[in-house]
């Protein structure tokens, strides 16, 4: 019992650390890649360990009241959290504790969950007072309301399939078949990754932020530890995010070899779609994701229901 | 010969000058026609040119200092698209107490240029609407385009001069030596000493 | 122990370090300059290469880049993002216009040195310096970071009364707020 315990503190502990590491590793990357392309040098890979370290040394002189500390902090207890409920590995023995805490109906808990550290981002922002972050957030919340639901409906369809919406049930389903969910059913993956492409915000989705016309959106009041806060709740909510998209449609990692490569190349397609695109506008956005990715959303479902 | 070589500029000037009393004007060269006008003549002209000439286009609007004259020149420059024909119509303002009528009704961007003028020569435009400052802030010297305002003397007042290095050379003299010149008297008086 | 020298020694090495290699520049341009800025962020010259980019706030940044002339209503703006942006922050003065008033010199309505009005730590000469001064410009800038010889910020702090009265003497109407950092 004690143990056990303190085993899964220490799981905790090591899943924090390997998300925080991996997910700023490859934010540094996603700039390296970005630079290439555009025939540049481009930072080195660790380029974001040096920003987040500066960025915590900085003092933090400037507060517009109480919520606008709650903001990043909402922030991060949303990435941490989610965090806790997504199995990392799902091999056996040595490897169980970065199940962390799993229970059944975790996948509805988790879509609560990623939500909840953008509207504490978007109450902080509202308490500035600054009308970038008023428009940002209102952008942002907008977007959301776009990408949510090919998103839902992806996750609808797997769950109808699997008949389970636990995410180790899903693990389990995929290796019990011997085969992964992006082909069993391959329409709630396209609606998945197209969803993906504005849960990341990368161009042409980065109608948040906008650093031309926006002067960076929501965070434009949030210096120092602030943004050191946010970005790294950035940076453990992106692997978090890749991890849950490996888990329900790649199969899962059994090993960490075997998770670097599934979501690297899964990191890769926001990115490398992003490098090539403008930005579009908020309606044009959210156009895009009530179009074709809904509709695939729902042929992945009916697909499910009347043909398997 | 410069009649009949400037048929065109020369009809704008009789046009003008059989419509106006005292109003005197010359064909500079081709395409470019000079008038000058009464003060309180220059909204009547203005308009006529506009409606009866075709000079619709407003291209710019300045001001000389005739600081030993002692008055200030306002210049309209206008363009008519048909005639291709540039008309600069000049009028006298005493430099004691500026003031002419404002013409912003008849081209909404005289407002503008007019503001500027009334915020740099501290000329002042009867009915002008729009804020007092323009592009200065808190300014409360005398107007600084005015000939009479000494910006040497004002920026060694308000300015800090960061300190040369020793043996610099002043520019001017080193060329004025080099080419057996004298200096020109203005110019001295920014001279190094 | 964890306030002894030793350790905050090693405490200052490592934030050296970090902000040495990360340098966030507010993008604000004034004067000419600033149209050298792009060139030096972009593929020809790539300044990220040494972690410096453009942050669109005051509050994120930590580099004020000033380049070219200040206008004295342009230097009331120029104060209040210093003033804004949170320690430790440097400030690059960009152009012969910073250092000795250029050829803007004998202008009623411009400054001529900067430093007069806010500390600057490194100041790169030229009208107007090319990109690769630019970038000469901010390793001079990171060798006094890793140094911890970039103290205009503390300077500031301690002749705060020097400062705000060079700046009222040229700001006549001085309505701004007070910032307690
Ligand atoms: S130094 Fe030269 S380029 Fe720079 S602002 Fe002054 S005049 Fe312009």
């Amino acid at each position: 019992m004690d143990n056990s315990i303190w085993i899964s503190i220490l799981g905790f502990l090591a899943t924090i650390t390997l998300a925080f590491v991996v997910g700023v590793f490859y934010g540094g990357l996603v700039r390296k890649v970005t630079a290439r392309i555009q025939n540049r040098v481009g930072p080195p890979f660790y380029q974001n360990f040096f920003d987040i370290v500066k960025l915590y040394s900085k003092t933090t002189a400037i507060n517009h009241g109480w919520m606008q500390h709650l903001g990043p902090a909402f922030a991060i207890t949303a990435s941490v959290t989610s965090l806790m409920f997504i199995p990392i590995l799902n091999g056996q023995g040595d490897m169980m504790w970065f199940e962390n805490l799993n229970f059944k109906g975790d996948l509805i808990f988790l879509l609560y969950m990623m939500v909840f550290g953008s509207l504490g981002m978007a109450l902080g922002a509202g308490q500035t007072g600054n009308p970038y972050s008023a428009i940002g957030v209102s952008r942002g919340l907008s977007q959301m309301v776009g990408y949510e639901i090919p998103w839902v409906l992806a996750l609808v369809a797997i769950m109808m399939q699997a008949e389970t919406t636990s995410i180790t049930g899903l693990i389990d389903y995929q290796n019990a078949n011997d085969t992964w969910m992006m082909f069993e059913s391959p329409l709630a993956f396209i609606a998945g990754l197209l969803a993906m492409l504005g849960m990341f915000h990368y161009a042409p989705f980065d109608v948040p932020f906008a650093p031309a016309e926006l002067a960076s959106g929501p965070a434009s009041e949030f210096g120092g530890k602030y943004l050191a806060l946010m970005m790294t709740s950035g940076a453990i909510m992106a692997f978090v995010k890749l991890v849950l998209f490996v888990d329900i449609f790649m199969g899962g990692a059994s090993n960490l070899v075997m998770l670097l490569v599934k979501t690297f190349l899964l990191y890769m397609v926001p990115v490398l779609y992003g490098v090539v695109s403008p930005r579009y506008r908020t309606e044009q956005s959210i156009r895009y994701f009530w179009g074709w990715p809904t509709a695939i959303g729902v042929l992945g479902v009916l697909y499910v229901v009347f043909i398997r | 010969m410069t009649e009949d070589k400037h048929i065109k500029e020369q009809k704008i000037v009789d046009q003008l000058s059989g419509t106006f009393q005292n109003l005197t004007g010359k064909v500079k060269r081709e395409r470019r026609v000079e008038v000058s006008v009464e003060k309180k003549l220059i909204p009547s002209v203005l308009s006529y040119v506009k409606d009866q000439l075709t000079f619709t286009h407003m291209s710019h609007m300045s001001c000389v200092d005739w600081l030993e004259d002692e008055h200030f020149e306002l210049v309209y420059i206008l363009w008519s698209p048909e005639l291709k024909v540039q008309l600069l119509v000049k009028t006298l303002i005493n430099r004691e107490n500026p003031v002419i009528e404002n013409v912003d009704m008849i081209w909404g961007q005289l407002n503008t240029y007019q503001r500027e003028i009334r915020e740099m020569y501290g000329i002042q435009f009867t009915g002008l609407e729009g804020r007092e400052e323009f592009v200065l802030e808190d300014w409360d010297e005398m107007p600084p385009m005015r000939r009479d305002f000494d910006t040497a003397e004002y920026i060694k007042d308000v300015f800090f001069e960061r300190p040369g290095r020793d043996g610099a050379k002043d520019v001017r003299e080193v060329i004025a030596t080099r080419s057996g010149e004298e200096i020109p008297e203005l110019a001295k008086k920014y001279s190094r000493d | 122990m964890p306030n002894d020298k030793k350790s905050q020694k090693i405490v200052d090495i490592i934030q050296n370090a970090a902000r040495k290699h990360s340098l966030f520049v507010l993008a604000y341009g004034t004067g000419c300059g600033a149209i050298e800025i792009p060139p030096t962020m972009t593929s020809r010259y790539d300044a990220e290469r040494f972690g410096i980019r453009g942050m669109a706030t005051p509050r994120q940044a930590d580099v004020l880049l000033v380049t070219g002339y200040l206008a004295t209503k342009t230097l009331k703006r120029v104060i209040r993002a210093y003033e804004q942006m949170q320690d430790p922050k440097y400030v690059i003065g960009f152009g012969s216009c910073t250092i000795n008033g250029g050829m803007y010199w004998d202008s009623y309505n411009t400054i001529k040195l900067l430093d007069k009005y806010i500390p600057v730590d490194v100041y790169i000469n030229g009208c107007m310096p090319r990109p690769e001064a630019v970038i000469e410009g901010f390793i001079e800038l990171q060798g006094l970071i890793k140094d911890g010889k970039a103290n205009g910020a503390t300077k500031y702090k301690e002749n705060i009364d020097w400062y705000r009265a060079n700046q009222k003497k040229v700001i006549k109407n001085w309505n701004m707020p007070d910032y307690n950092w």
